[in-house]
């Protein structure tokens, strides 16, 4: 047995004794302030049994181990629907980035503590209402504040950020220049006075995501976290951190067996829909696309485990799998026909087909919406030229609103 | 198996597809287009002279004993350069036949001239819109072989076949010597896959496997063709697609290189997505041969390279425009070839259909 295996089989009978204290059905009928408080004590389990920070420095906190144990961990963790989603953001991005561009060590190793142990939570904060996609484009600004800085503006879609301790912010601190270069990164207390969280409802029911105000905001300058004006160089550190992570052929959304069942129970002129050449056709076309990213991923860890470097086509699972979840999700429900009307906003979009259809939109947007994913393979992969931007070279202020 | 190829394995992708960049061009293979019974000699003489008959043989009888994975590097690098004739898959698909399923006899007297590329095989298994008929309407009684098979693919310059036939009352998988077979031609729209119709009039033929045996068997050798035709697809689905982006990077309108459009980029950059999934199945199922899953592999991977292939080949053509529907350019060789295979070794429909039975229990 290798040791990645062994590793896999101790994380998995690890998991599985979580199960009864913080799996799914353990968890049903939680307020999410409920859920939350179990997140952490599932979180602090993780960190006293060797499952937190496993690819980071020990002298952090972490475990010290690569990316092929976190990976692996995630994986099995993803198989039972534990509260992780809270610290996903925190412990993905913003704490990585503080332990590498954060100043203050003593204090960077305290909020690393904290955020791997689930007592503080980080979020990110960078898409604004003028731009998500269009990161460099945010309006947020700090003026210079005495020995500080003053930030006002508005941030949006930030993820759990009602819950959140902390937060990693790039806002503009000159919008004289051209806008990739006008950038600063800095983190913020969200407790601070004049930040105000207003969580967004979204389509499905859930407030996951907010607005965030920031209103004279005053932060000292040890809260930088680059050169003045070199902001955008980290945003990027930031979203390339997680290059590596484990990823789910089913978008997110529900095991194509699921649709192999429900076929199989619902009759369709008479006859088992399974026997239908239609509903065939779109079990059949969508294991070999599951399957070909399965693939994708497997061949990546094996490359990874030979120190190789895994080729750019891991860039496509949030692309190919999302969408197509998000069309067998209407198909499921048409199947369904006059009993597919119910909905429980409460159900899990990994087992429930109208749960995972209306979140659906939700997972080809965030997190880079597909038409960005597409811009990226083409021009990074296959050196297609960039769009016609405008706005390149212009100093953010003179650019036409 | 890994799914990580090794340096030899590498090396085989590097050579096979430096030899046919050099020795196979459109310009040869546009003709063979307008005329039936004609192939690339230039394709078929390296195939032998590289040994790529006899790469996945046993040794024995004059193989390499190397697997899939090999043949399917060199398929995929047949497939972007266009295979001049289709008798790597067929004579491959005719040797694993009689290697897996025949006497030594039988072994000895075919796989020789199979490996060194002197013999010839093909499949003939479909019967019409099936690729494996519940009772085909050949029929072979006291070993003789009666009745026609059609669109054969070799059928016109293969030596012998493999035929699935009707024994009579149950399936039976048979050699036979196509000698004194009547062929004929079918003018298709990619001729130089030498699709014929074999008329069998009393033919001598070999028994290999009888019964419900010989139903998994024809499935089986199916599915080993059915990788390699995989990787032959995402070749050409490869091929096309870095056709389009090379002419996206230069063909300018409206004061700009065509691929800036998000119209044309994201369209190159689907097929990205088309070409990766194919290649990772195609790997994928190429290392489970000899696993339970492999016919669902296979399966899979036939699946997605089709629709790479023909995707691919569609919109590679659109992208070029008015230039794209020129005899001349070519690109018609891909869209032509992307058809001939998506029906060789059985359609899409078929594939679906297998992997969904094996998905759902149905299938033993």
């Amino acid at each position: 047995m290798s040791d990645l295996t062994a590793y896999r089989a101790k994380a998995a009978a690890w998991l599985e004794s979580m199960v009864p204290t913080y799996g799914k059905d353990a968890r049903k009928g939680l307020s999410v302030e409920e859920d939350l408080a179990v997140a952490r004590k599932y979180q602090r389990a993780k960190f006293d049994a060797g499952y937190a920070g496993i690819n980071w420095p020990t002298e952090y906190g972490g475990q010290g181990l690569g990316h092929l144990e976190k990976v692996t961990f995630d994986t099995e963790e993803m198989k039972h629907g534990f509260p992780a989603f809270y610290f996903g953001i925190s412990l993905g991005m913003p704490i990585p980035v503080l332990m590498q561009f954060g100043g203050d060590k003593e204090f960077v190793k305290e909020r690393v503590l904290k955020a791997l142990k689930g007592e503080e939570i980080w979020c990110q904060l960078f898409s604004e209402p003028s731009g998500g996609s269009d990161l460099a484009g945010l309006r947020t600004k700090a003026e210079v504040d005495g020995n500080g800085w003053k930030i006002n503006g508005q941030k949006i879609w930030t993820s759990w950020a009602q819950y959140c301790d902390y937060g990693v912010i790039v806002v503009r601190t000159d919008p004289n220049v051209p806008k990739h270069k006008g950038l600063t990164y800095f983190w913020v207390d969200m407790k601070a006075p004049g930040v105000t969280v207003v969580p967004i409802k979204l389509v499905g029911g859930d407030s996951h995501v907010n607005e965030v105000f920031f209103d004279d905001v005053k932060i000292t300058d040890d809260h930088r976290m680059s050169p003045v004006g070199g902001g955008f160089a980290v945003a990027i550190a930031t979203l390339m951190i997680e290059r590596y992570v484990a990823t789910d052929s089913a978008g997110f959304g529900p095991h194509l067996d699921l649709f192999v069942d429900l076929a199989k129970d619902t009759e369709l002129n008479g006859k088992p829909a399974i026997a239908d050449g239609r509903i065939r056709q779109q079990i059949a076309r969508n294991y070999a696309m599951r399957n070909g990213l399965q693939s994708i991923t497997a061949r990546a860890m094996a490359m990874m485990q030979a120190g190789m470097v895994p080729g750019p086509e891991g860039s496509l699972n949030k692309l190919v799998a999302v969408r197509s979840r998000q069309k067998l999700s209407e198909l499921a429900i048409d199947l369904q026909g006059s009993d597919g009307f119910h909905y429980d906003d409460h159900a899990s979009q990994k087992e429930n087909w109208t749960s995972s259809w209306i979140n659906a939109p939700t997972g080809r947007i965030a997190g880079g919406s597909d038409e960005t994913l597409l811009n990226t393979i083409a021009e990074k992969i296959l050196g297609l030229p960039q769009d016609h931007r405008p706005d390149k070279g212009v100093p953010f202020n003179q650019i036409p609103a | 198996m890994s799914i990580l190829y090794d340096e030899g394995q590498q090396a085989i992708a590097t050579e096979s597809r430096r030899v046919l960049e050099a020795r196979v061009n459109k310009d040869e293979l546009l003709p063979l287009l307008e005329t039936t019974g004609k192939y690339h000699d230039g394709f078929w003489t390296t195939a032998k002279e590289q040994g790529w008959t006899a790469l996945a043989l046993p040794e024995a009888y004059g193989g390499l004993d190397l697997g899939l994975v090999e043949l399917g590097l060199i398929a995929h690098q047949a497939g972007r350069s266009l295979s001049g004739a289709p008798f790597l898959t067929g004579s491959f698909g005719a040797a694993k036949a009689i290697e897996l399923y025949g006497s030594d006899e039988q072994k000895a007297k075919y796989l020789p001239g199979l490996a060194s590329g002197e013999t010839i095989g093909a499949i003939a298994f479909a019967s019409g819109s099936s690729a494996l008929p519940v009772l085909p309407s050949v029929t072979v009684t006291d070993h003789q072989l009666n009745g026609t098979k059609t669109g054969v693919a070799g059928g016109l310059s293969a030596d012998i076949a493999v035929v699935y036939a009707n024994g009579p009352g149950m399936p039976v998988l048979v050699v036979a010597d196509l000698a004194n077979v009547t062929r004929n031609a079918i003018d298709s729209f990619d001729n130089s896959r030498l699709y014929a119709d074999l008329v069998f009039d009393a033919t001598p033929a070999e028994t290999l496997v009888v019964g419900g045996a010989a139903r998994d068997a024809a499935l089986h050798i199916l599915a080993l063709q059915a990788v390699i035709t995989a990787h032959e697809q995402t070749g050409g689905a490869e091929a096309m697609m870095e056709i389009a982006r090379d002419y996206a990077v230069t063909r300018r309108a409206f004061g700009q290189v065509i691929g800036a459009f998000q119209s044309i980029k994201h369209r190159i950059a689907e097929l990205y997505g088309f070409v990766e999934l194919a290649r990772a199945n195609c790997i994928h199922a190429a290392s489970r041969e000899g696993q339970p899953d492999f016919i669902t592999a296979a399966a899979a991977a036939r699946i997605s390279a089709t629709e790479a292939y023909d995707t691919a080949s569609r919109d590679c053509v659109q992208i070029h425009g008015g230039m794209g529907v020129t005899w001349e350019l070519g690109l018609h060789l891909h869209t032509r070839r992307a058809r001939s295979l998506a029906i060789e070794q059985g359609n899409l429909l078929f594939w679906e259909d297998i992997l969904v039975d094996r998905l759902t229990g149905e299938a033993a």
